[in-house]
């Protein structure tokens, strides 16, 4: 079994103390990020990316997946004990999870959330470990016609399943086109829209826009609301955790189908919200008193959760081989890649065997040593929510500025992040979606460079994005997909079907 | 377990009144976004236009797919500019209320100031003013808190990055001062 | 934590012993600065001199590798441009401070920054599909007749691989199509999965696929062979590739591989480095390193080092020309 063996190198490389320090660390800033209001995942991941940028890829990326596992367990936690979903994924974990907290069962919904999302991933990182070697295999096969295809059908898949107003998703994604292109043009080795600025020579970078999109607009809309909160404060003890681990096998059907349906959306661009709903309403539907739903439910946290970790995980599959994000947090650290010199795509596990497996198995590890850590932590990690927002609020805009300024080293960006900090305040209000912006400047350059080698490979005959079964098929799954609301309401009853979104209401 | 159960309860004494008059309508924002991104638009296109707009031996030249872009962004923006005129929908939508602006003004100012200082005294004695400044004017918290939890955050920021991890901040003449 | 260590361990060595030697030296951590992305030609020549300096104790403050491979490595060169006076950053140069100032018409020119010294040359070799022609000769033949242009990959637009395209297809009379990828190694693979039919990679980008048999050498594109004999595929050295002349194609190009200060800092300044990295030329790491490579040794500074650059420079500017690259 090759992967295997591949596995076990990678778990060879990751067993020294060094790098378990570096999770650890990972881990407990991760927490952090996940409890604090205003950030999340996605931004904490990105502000604390510059921590990675002077250790070697390997180490760099094994911390910053131990900062997304932290994140994601410590947006369970304000999802229970305040009702505060720290993402929109952990929305669905509140229906169950606050009700327990406040019938004095914080500790059992806790180690539920927690025991859940370990083997909502784990599943997830079964499937990357099985699937990564055929990727691999195929990995030669991509040329610039087939990138140049995966991209469009990124692309489309975003106009034409997205739920905003059609016009507000293409400014959107033209507008981060557009400043994706800022910069030289590698193709000609010509500059462009730099308006002789030498700050705007090294272009605009994808994480600088994140931190300002959603780290510093996110302060400026948690301002605007009212922040009092109330909740409760738990300690889990190691009788609550094995009671809830005895019962586990009970759940089984919905832990199982919970990870399929998060594995499918991962892996497809449904992405987590759409999962943790879904894994919520497929719970109460095959239940047989759906109606102790929400009232406390213990499986009303284990289907979500599930789902929402299985979908965040596998959602790392298509970065890796495609280079296609199949989440934020998946899109930061596709960014992440690029400043390390990495290029995602079928092509990384062919060039950075090391890395690949290293990440693999740091997801294993990681998904371990976080479990253990949570359960033990939490009382502590709860009450950082004691702390007054005007102490956070300026503790993150120097956290966003000091991300913002390592990537490059450069003043210049810490006033593009709060440009993007006005820009995504002001969209997010006016319901511009802000997802497709990330995506086209984080794609956007590699999409039209595939464009453009195309072209000079084929003498510039379109026909060269047909020319084979497989690029063939991409390309017209792409345009298929752009004009979907069209075919949808030709073929009505089939779209229920594809867009699970709705399910979820 | 229920022994271990405690209440966390935090105010927000300074939150934004509910019945606070609009400042604007998501229409009057939606026309004022729709008309700078047409501007922008019109910029990028005629810096495009001039790069290079055509097809030449090798493909598109460097200007022609921003060019194209510019187009349909000027076209999304004109959409959004009519649509957002005849939205009745939009005009009732409140942009913000003035007491909500007055927060969210609270943390911009600062923030911009943070900027402006970063530039010229380096990160961390910005962090500093940032912090302590901000805790004791808007969060109105004890000054010895918050002069305290400035120093403890800056100082812990300096150690992780500057030293641990040899990511390098702006500094101004403060650390020079101290040799760094 | 290492550095935390690392630079306590300084700081009380710095403390006990008062230098008994009077000059500059640096007194924060080295930066040393990539023109290109990850995983490159410099990025692991820096990392190399990082270890090497390391591990044989040449500087007691660390060094820090730091990528600014932004548009094209234009990122790197503006940033040391700006750094003037700062002693604490060394630059990675190689061709592109000729080329890039001409081809994307940046404001920039080497002699702003210090030179150090020049460490190495590096050689490029034209590589086929080990499925492909077996000859120079036959390759140029089968380019000639083929209905549609030979694919020729290469790193980056209107740079050295891209010129070498040029000089081939001038030498030859073959028409190539150029297509310029974002890494050398983004060329290799593309080579190895025939969506190219040709590199002009440097040794080192396509080592290992040259190593799996996946690829052929053809030729380099020196006046002589590359000196390193020791076998690195079944049955090839370096050695063993003829020289682009003596298979009937006569293009040469070496590119530099240098050392560079900001401008304006002082003769001690510059004295330290050059004795610095004159010490790392004669570490076991940096000839490992070159031979893994097939990088060409040279050892330049002061006056020979300015006098290279400037023929090197003229040099580039000619074949730059020539190949119609340079900006209006």
């Amino acid at each position: 079994m090759e992967a295997f063996g591949l596995l076990l190198h990678g778990f060879a490389v990751l067993l020294t103390w060094k790098t378990l320090v570096l999770m650890m660390v990972g881990l407990v800033l991760g927490i952090f990020v996940g409890v604090l209001p205003g950030l999340g995942g996605p931004n904490g991941v990105a502000i604390l990316l510059p921590l990675t940028f002077t250790m070697d890829p390997t180490s760099a990326i094994v911390m910053l997946s131990c900062i997304y596992w932290g994140a994601l367990f410590g947006g369970a936690i304000t999802s229970i004990l305040f009702n505060i979903p720290g993402e929109a994924w952990s929305v669905a974990t509140t229906f169950d999870g606050y009700p327990m907290a406040q019938q004095g069962r914080a500790a059992e919904a806790l180690t539920a959330a927690f025991t859940s999302s370990f083997i909502g991933s784990l599943v997830a990182v079964l499937l990357i470990t099985f699937l990564a070697p055929l990727i691999s295999s195929f990995a030669l096969k991509f040329g610039p016609p087939e990138f140049f295809a995966v991209y469009l059908l990124t692309f489309c898949s975003f106009v034409g399943l997205g739920r905003e107003a059609k016009h507000k998703t293409v400014i959107s994604m033209s507008l981060g086109l557009l400043l994706a292109g800022v910069g030289m043009d590698t193709v000609s080795g010509q500059l462009r829209m730099t308006f002789g600025s030498a700050e705007l020579l090294r272009g605009i970078n994808f994480l600088v826009a994140v931190i300002g999109l959603f780290g510093i607009s996110e302060i400026l809309l948690t301002m605007e609301e009212r922040l009092a909160l109330r909740g409760h404060a738990a300690a889990i003890s190691l009788r609550v955790v094995l009671s809830v681990w005895k019962d586990l096998p009970k759940y089984w059907v919905t832990l199982l189908r919970s990870s399929f349906i998060g594995c499918w959306l991962g892996i497809t661009p449904g992405g987590a919200i759409a999962a943790s709903f879904m894994g919520y309403n497929l719970a109460k539907r095959f239940a047989k008193d759906p109606d102790s739903f929400g009232k406390g439910r213990i499986e009303g946290v284990f289907a979500p959760e599930t789902a929402a970790h299985a979908s965040g995980t596998s959602a790392l599959l298509p970065m890796l081989a495609l280079g296609i994000p199949g989440s934020g947090t998946a899109a930061i650290l596709l960014g992440g890649l690029m400043v390390w010199g990495l290029n995602p795509g079928p092509l990384l596990f062919v060039e950075h065997k090391d890395f690949v497996w290293g990440l693999i198995a740091s997801m294993y590890l990681g998904n371990v040593v976080g479990l253990i850590l949570v359960l033990t932590t939490v009382p502590i990690f709860a009450s950082i929510l004691r702390v007054p927002f005007a102490a956070v609020a300026p503790m993150i805009v120097v956290s966003c500025a000091i991300g913002a300024y390592a990537i490059q080293n450069a003043m210049f960006d810490i006033w593009l992040m709060l440009g993007f900090g006005v820009v995504g305040y002001v969209f997010k209000k006016i319901g511009i979606p802000l997802a497709p912006f990330t995506l086209a400047l984080v794609l956007g350059s590699r999409a039209e460079d595939a464009f453009r080698l195309s072209m000079i490979g084929s003498g510039g005959d379109m026909k060269v994005f047909w020319s084979n079964g497989l690029v063939g098929s991409i390309t017209t799954l792409a345009i298929l997909l752009l004009f979907w609301p069209v075919l949808d309401k030709a073929f009505g009853s089939l779209g229920r079907l594809w867009r699970p979104a709705k399910v979820a209401g | 377990m229920s022994n271990s159960e405690v209440e966390i309860v935090v105010d927000d004494p300074t939150a934004p009144e509910a019945d606070s008059p609009d400042v604007a309508s998501n229409r009057v924002v939606d026309v004022v976004v729709s008309l700078l991104l047409l501007a922008l638009a019109a910029t990028l296109g005629w810096d495009n236009w001039r790069t290079g707009i055509g097809w030449d031996s090798t493909g598109p030249q460097p200007g022609y797919f921003p060019f194209y872009l510019s187009v349909v962004l000027g076209g999304a923006s004109l959409y959004g500019l009519v649509a957002a005129f005849l939205s009745r929908k939009e005009a009732r939508e409140t942009f913000v209320t003035r007491a909500q602006a007055r927060r969210v003004m609270a943390v911009f100012v600062p923030t911009l100031l943070f900027c402006l200082l970063t530039q010229f005294l380096g990160l961390y004695v910005a962090s500093f003013l940032l912090i302590a400044g901000f805790m004791r004017l808007v969060g109105k918290i004890a000054l010895w808190k918050s002069l305290l939890t400035a120093v403890a955050f800056t100082a812990v920021m300096f150690v992780t990055f500057d030293i641990a991890f040899d990511v390098i901040m702006p500094k101004g003449p403060l650390e020079a001062a101290f040799g760094y | 934590m290492r550095n935390i260590m690392k630079s306590a361990a300084a700081l009380t060595a710095m403390l006990a012993s008062v230098p008994a030697v009077a000059g500059w030296e640096p007194t924060k951590p080295v930066e040393i600065v990539v023109a290109a992305g990850a995983g490159g030609a410099s990025d692991q020549m820096a990392r190399m001199m990082q270890a090497a300096i390391q591990k044989n104790n040449l500087m007691k403050q660390p060094m820090v590798v730091s990528l600014k491979g932004g548009a094209s490595g234009a990122e790197a060169l503006m940033y040391m441009k700006s750094s003037e006076g700062d002693p604490n950053k060394v630059l990675i140069a190689y061709s592109l401070i000729y080329m890039l100032p001409l081809s994307a018409k940046i404001p920039f020119n080497w002699r702003e920054l210090t030179p150090v010294s020049v460490v190495a040359l590096d050689q490029f070799v034209l590589w086929d599909n080990a499925s492909g022609p077996k000859t120079v000769k036959e390759f140029i033949e089968a380019a000639k007749a083929a209905s549609s242009p030979f694919k020729m990959g290469g790193t980056g637009s209107k740079r050295e691989d891209h010129v070498l395209t040029v000089f081939v297809e001038q030498k030859t009379g073959a028409k190539f199509s150029y297509l310029p990828y974002k890494s050398g190694g983004e060329a290799a693979t593309q080579l190895v999965g025939s969506h190219t039919e040709s590199n002009v990679n440097n040794p080192s980008e396509n080592l290992e696929v040259w190593r799996a048999g996946q690829v052929r050498a053809l030729c380099v594109f020196d006046k002589e062979r590359i000196s390193y004999t020791t076998k690195v595929t079944e049955t090839q050295s370096w050695h063993d590739i003829p020289t682009c002349k003596e298979e009937g194609l006569d293009v040469q190009y070496l590119m530099l591989r240098a050392l560079f200060l900001p401008g304006k800092v002082t003769a001690e300044q510059q004295a330290f480095y050059v004795d610095l990295f004159q010490k790392v030329t004669q570490t076991a790491e940096y000839k490992d390193y070159m031979e893994k490579q097939a990088l060409k040794p040279i050892f330049l500074t002061g006056k020979d080092m300015l006098q290279f650059l400037e023929e090197d420079d003229t040099l580039n500017k000619s074949l730059m020309t020539e190949a119609g690259f340079v900006a209006k």
